[in-house]
């Protein structure tokens, strides 16, 4: 995301213009609908968590501060905790589920992934899959270093070394991707 | 200092601020690490930079028609908000009326219940009055309708020459009246006061003032061999008479 395009988003927001949201929406509502997947695991729900998301990203847009985080980080806030809260008020779902299901890094959402995120998924497979499911329970199931080192039964160091090794991983893919990245945020 | 910020970064509390997972505590205190150290401020921004990488990189093409479904029910939720806006100011332009017109009325409402308790007061005062009044002239009317009232005529002496009265007096029913018909003037300085002895004892009758109802009756207290004097006392009264400026008696 373009440091100008989040600025002038940010403006909009601010302004309370509803253009804030429609742009919102084609930069991020793809990504927001991918993180709310990511915690639910259901096409329909996540849609509901995307659509309050929205709502409360606009009635909350005034508390906004961009000197204390970006704009992506508050987003994802907002939609993970909205995610995480719909998932306890909907009870069919079992604890279990909510647990990281390793098999799900892989499966989730193919069908419908963009075929223009299609090299940023084979790029998610080069990281190996220790390192996303570390990435995944801190980043998407809000865990803390020591909650999945109890929950992935792995040693505290051992989930601290895989971060840092993950985040590495990322940063190689984040190199190589990135002007295909920008490239296709600006286009969409 | 850098052991400080080791601890920091090492410990989990920038990762979980950057979700939003912090307390109120800890949010304050990642904050501040923020803004002081650039170690954690830079490491924080990479953090960031990472979570939306990793963010996009789970990207879902979201379903036709929610963009559509969420500008409406924004839309409809600020026109909601606007109206409720209006309704808002319109409730409390009328709350106010209302407080306004209640302080009015509760206002006028005391100054009326002020009014009434006056009036009340007027009445009441009327009534005895009244009561008063005519029972003057039921016991007028019965001394003078009755066949053993006396009647004595009173006349001035040496002092005052022009001066007439009738005392009327009745020993039956002990009430007794006097008319005073005619009074010399007086100089500015000196009144008409009148007295009665009634069992041994003098008891001041008040001043008799300028005689416009020629009619009228003056009550005088009964007693058995009763003296009623007229004397020329000072402006305003005296308290007991001065014998030699007594002008007329009336024994009865």
């Amino acid at each position: 995301m373009s440091i100008l395009l989040e600025k002038h988003i940010v403006e909009l927001l601010q302004e309370r213009n509803e253009k804030a949201i429609s742009l919102l929406y084609d930069h991020y509502g793809d990504t927001l609908f991918g993180v709310a997947y990511k915690v639910v695991k259901d096409e329909e729900l996540a849609q509901d968590i995307v659509q309050e998301s929205f709502v409360k990203i606009w009635k909350k847009s005034d508390s906004y501060d961009p000197t204390k985080a970006k704009l992506f980080t508050w987003l994802f806030r907002i939609t993970r905790n909205t995610a995480i809260d719909k998932l306890r008020s909907v009870k069919t779902k079992t604890d279990k589920e909510i647990q990281i299901d390793v098999s799900n890094v892989y499966k989730i959402g193919v069908d419908s992934i963009r075929p223009e995120f299609m090299d940023i998924q084979e790029n998610l497979g080069k990281i190996e899959s220790k390192y996303q499911i570390v990435l995944d329970a801190l980043f998407f199931q809000g865990m803390t270093q020591q909650e999945a080192s109890d929950e992935l039964d792995i040693p505290l160091g051992t989930i601290k070394s895989r971060l840092k090794i993950g985040l590495r991983e990322l940063k190689k893919i984040y190199g190589s991707s990135y002007v295909v990245l920008a490239l296709l945020t600006l286009i969409s | 200092m850098k052991e400080k910020i080791k601890a920091f970064l090492e410990s989990d509390l920038l990762e979980k601020y950057l979700l939003g997972n912090t307390s109120r505590l800890e949010t304050s205190q990642v904050e501040r690490y923020i803004v002081m150290y650039p170690e954690v401020r830079k490491n924080f921004e990479e953090l960031q930079e990472n979570l939306e990488i990793f963010a996009r990189l789970h990207s879902l093409r979201s379903p036709a028609g929610l963009k559509e479904k969420i500008l409406r029910r924004i839309k409809s939720q600020d026109l909601g908000r606007r109206k409720f806006r209006r309704f808002a100011i319109a409730a409390s332009i009328t709350a106010f009326i209302f407080a306004g017109s209640s302080y009015f009325f509760w206002n006028q409402n005391m100054s009326l219940m002020n009014e009434n308790t006056i009036v009340n007061n007027r009445i009441q005062n009327l009534e005895a009055d009244m009561k008063q009044q005519l029972e003057d002239v039921r016991n007028q009317f019965i001394v003078l309708n009755n066949p053993q009232t006396k009647k004595f005529y009173v006349n001035g002496n040496a002092k005052a020459k022009d001066l007439k009265a009738v005392a009327y007096i009745n020993p039956v029913k002990k009430l007794s009246y006097i008319n005073v018909r005619s009074l010399p003037n007086l100089p500015e300085d000196k009144v008409y006061q009148m007295w009665a002895e009634v069992n041994g004892e003098m008891v001041n009758l008040g001043i008799i003032k300028k005689i416009e109802d020629r009619d009228r009756l003056l009550p005088l207290p009964y007693g058995k061999n009763a003296i009623s004097y007229i004397t020329i006392e000072p402006t305003g009264g005296n308290n007991s008479p001065t014998v030699q400026n007594i002008v007329a008696n009336i024994k009865y």
